[in-house]
């Protein structure tokens, strides 16, 4: 049941059904704002430390590293949930968390918002981008595209294997990316090797900054 | 893949994939203006809920059996039949039939025979399994393909070893949701009623036990799929203790034969069911229970007997535990839920006679038997109640040839529908039963 208020009746604003029961809802875990890594984001850092040691490794890997942001922990519920929207591939749980991650989306002030794509293969298989499907009336460009035969799901991979992993991405037309600010956005952060191999060919290209931002972390 | 994969199934396989020689393509999902169709669970669903990307559809009914989509295609090989024959007895169990049930299952193979549509309506207790037995051994012998689907778990997997040891000889297949095995062709298969919705036109005979079970009854999408299994002059077998309307009426329009098996194994007729009025709830507010319940319970304790208190919701049951705690403070008892992952060990010592009692939702109404023991219901008139339920709860006493009746009370705080409805149901197998017993006195 929505509950209205008079503003929803006086003000014409869209009205918006909770598609999930409230059990649910609450075994999402948000990550909270203290304490966090400049980095990834990921919370429970010392005090005074800037970067966790994933991120400084990433940084002496490039020379920069990503500030990303996620918005929820990737625990128990969050598992069952990826697994039941992307492997399962029921579309319509897309709707669980649309309005809340767009919304996080368009508070950064971004002039490209850039998913991370999915293989030609899953587009037979699953029949959407699961990161597409969380975006709710956000405009997007798709210039990253999926090298043939590049990319194995990483989930089906080791940590290791993962940080391993080749480049998997081509940019189409690199130079219109020069001097812009970039949001890649994705579903799950695990150890940031996909999200880095994207934003390494936008700062190849030239842009004035990238930052990232995922459903899960 | 091996071509007797597909036999008489429909499987999923990518729109993309060239199709193998020999198989036949069937589609997926009729897409309408409005709905789209699925073939595979027969539903319909909005086309806006349905939708994906790039003018594609999914079906989000059936999704936990894999997804069916316009992405894939159904591959299919027409059942042919095709079993080994081989020179052992087919029947390998060597148990006796009561005269009573040597009869029904007369009826059944007869039935089984000439393809009907049959249900066989016998009280808890009865013996149902082995009377299927004689008409699934010649159905087998005549080259059948048969499956027996219930809508429990737990049933499919009791059945599985006792099957086993019946046909010792055939090759028989499990399957169900939580399997890890992979599919095989047999002659005959057990499987939950979901799985049926893997099956187009595969069985010549197909047995579906606990028809009434949730959740079978009242899902239209597992009738379908039973109808989908079944070749198009196959027969069905339906067995259950407590038809609901649907068999009924099926029954009443001479669409369904039926055959009934009144009495027990035993010979025993089914204990009968006592209504109390009992405001228990009130009560429980000051941790207390109805004087009434506890003389029950403190009867039934005081005459060695073991029982099953059951509770409408799991919320009621550390109230309730308290509450008898206080009452009965040297007794061995616990409380059992769907959700208890101690429920199998607990459900185990009950039977090993560790505990005197059981406090249990309505997840030990079928399928489990202590012997010797009375039943107890606090909130019978609440919803998750069915009548048939009901009269399973109250089949779980008096199973024992040593104590072939029990005491079998349910407490409710208003007169209610299904209450009535079980009480009649009991009161008419009773009835039965007694006819026949009376005709057996007058024949001896």
């Amino acid at each position: 049941m929505v509950r209205l208020t008079l503003r929803d009746i006086f003000w014409s604003r869209e009205i918006l059904n909770e598609v999930a029961c409230k059990d649910c809802v609450g075994q999402f875990a948000h990550w909270q704002a203290e304490n966090h890594c400049q980095g990834c984001g990921r919370g429970g850092c010392t005090k005074g430390q800037e970067l966790c040691d994933e991120c400084r490794r990433w940084n002496q890997l490039y020379g920069w590293y990503l500030h990303h942001r996620g918005l929820y922990h990737y625990n128990l519920k969050m598992k069952e949930y990826m697994h039941r929207y992307k492997f399962a591939g029921d579309y319509r749980l897309r709707k669980v968390f649309q309005t809340e991650f767009s919304t996080h989306i368009q508070r950064v002030a971004a002039d490209y918002v850039i998913p991370i794509p999915v293989t030609t293969v899953t587009w037979q298989t699953r029949g959407f981008n699961q990161v597409v499907g969380l975006l709710r009336e956000v405009p997007y460009l798709p210039a990253l595209k999926v090298k043939a035969r590049e990319k194995v799901n990483q989930s089906s991979k080791t940590r290791q294997e993962r940080l391993l992993t080749p480049q998997p991405f081509t940019l189409e037309m690199p130079e219109r990316f020069k001097q812009k600010k970039i949001l890649l956005v994705d579903d799950i952060y695990t150890t940031g090797r996909t999200l880095y191999h994207a934003a390494d060919l936008f700062h190849q290209a030239d842009c004035a900054w990238v930052k990232s931002i995922s459903l899960a972390r | 893949m091996d071509i007797s994969y597909y036999y008489g199934r429909q499987v999923l396989a990518s729109r993309f994939a060239p199709v193998p020689a020999g198989i036949q393509v069937l589609p997926t999902i009729g897409v309408g203006l409005r709905n789209i169709r699925c073939n595979r669970c027969n539903q319909l669903t909005a086309r806006e809920e349905a939708a994906l990307p790039r003018n594609e559809f999914y079906c989000p009914h059936c999704i936990n059996l894999g997804r069916v989509s316009t992405l894939n295609k159904f591959y299919h090989v027409p059942e042919p039949n095709q079993f080994a024959k081989n020179d052992q007895p087919t029947l390998t169990w060597h148990g006796k039939l009561s005269p009573l049930q040597a009869h029904a299952s007369s009826i059944i193979a007869q039935r089984m025979a000439s393809h009907e549509q049959q249900l066989l309506w016998a009280v808890t207790g009865a013996g149902k399994t082995e009377m299927m037995f004689a008409g699934i051994a010649a159905a087998l012998q005549r080259g059948e393909r048969v499956g027996i689907a219930s809508p429990r778990v737990d049933v499919c997997l009791e059945l599985f070893p006792r099957l086993r040891a019946a046909f010792a000889n055939c090759d028989i297949a499990l399957l169900h949701g939580r399997q890890e095995l992979p599919y095989h062709y047999a002659q005959l298969t057990i499987c939950t009623t979901h799985q049926l919705l893997r099956f187009y036109h595969a069985f010549d005979n197909l047995i579906i036990d606990e028809v009434d079970a949730f959740p079978y009854a009242a899902n239209e999408s597992l009738l379908y799929a039973t109808n989908h299994a079944i070749k198009e002059d196959g027969g069905c077998l339906y067995l259950t203790a407590t038809p609901g309307d649907t068999l009924l009426r099926a029954v009443k329009q001479h669409r369904l034969a039926v055959s009934y098996l009144p009495l027990r194994y035993h010979g025993y007729l089914l204990p009968p069911i006592k209504v109390q009025l009992a405001f228990w709830r009130q009560h429980l507010k000051h941790h207390q229970l109805p004087r009434i319940c506890v003389q029950a319970m403190r009867a039934s304790l005081a005459h060695q007997h073991r029982f099953l208190l059951f509770v409408p919701h799991v919320a009621d049951l550390p109230l309730i535990y308290t509450a008898i705690q206080s009452y009965f403070p040297r007794h061995h008892f616990t409380t059992v839920h769907a959700n208890d992952p101690d429920r199998l060990i607990k459900v185990q010592r009950m039977r090993d006679g560790k505990y005197d009692f059981l406090i249990t939702t309505s997840i030990l109404e079928r399928g489990v038997t202590f012997p010797e023991i009375d039943v107890y219901v606090l909130g019978a008139d609440e919803g998750v109640f069915t009548s048939s339920a009901l009269v399973q709860i109250a089949g779980r006493a008096g199973r024992a040839q040593s104590r072939p009746t029990g005491n079998v009370i349910l407490w409710v705080s208003s007169n209610c529908r299904q209450v009535h409805q079980a009480v009649q149901q009991v009161n008419y197998m009773n009835k039965k039963g007694q006819q026949i017993k009376n005709e057996m006195r007058i024949m001896q």
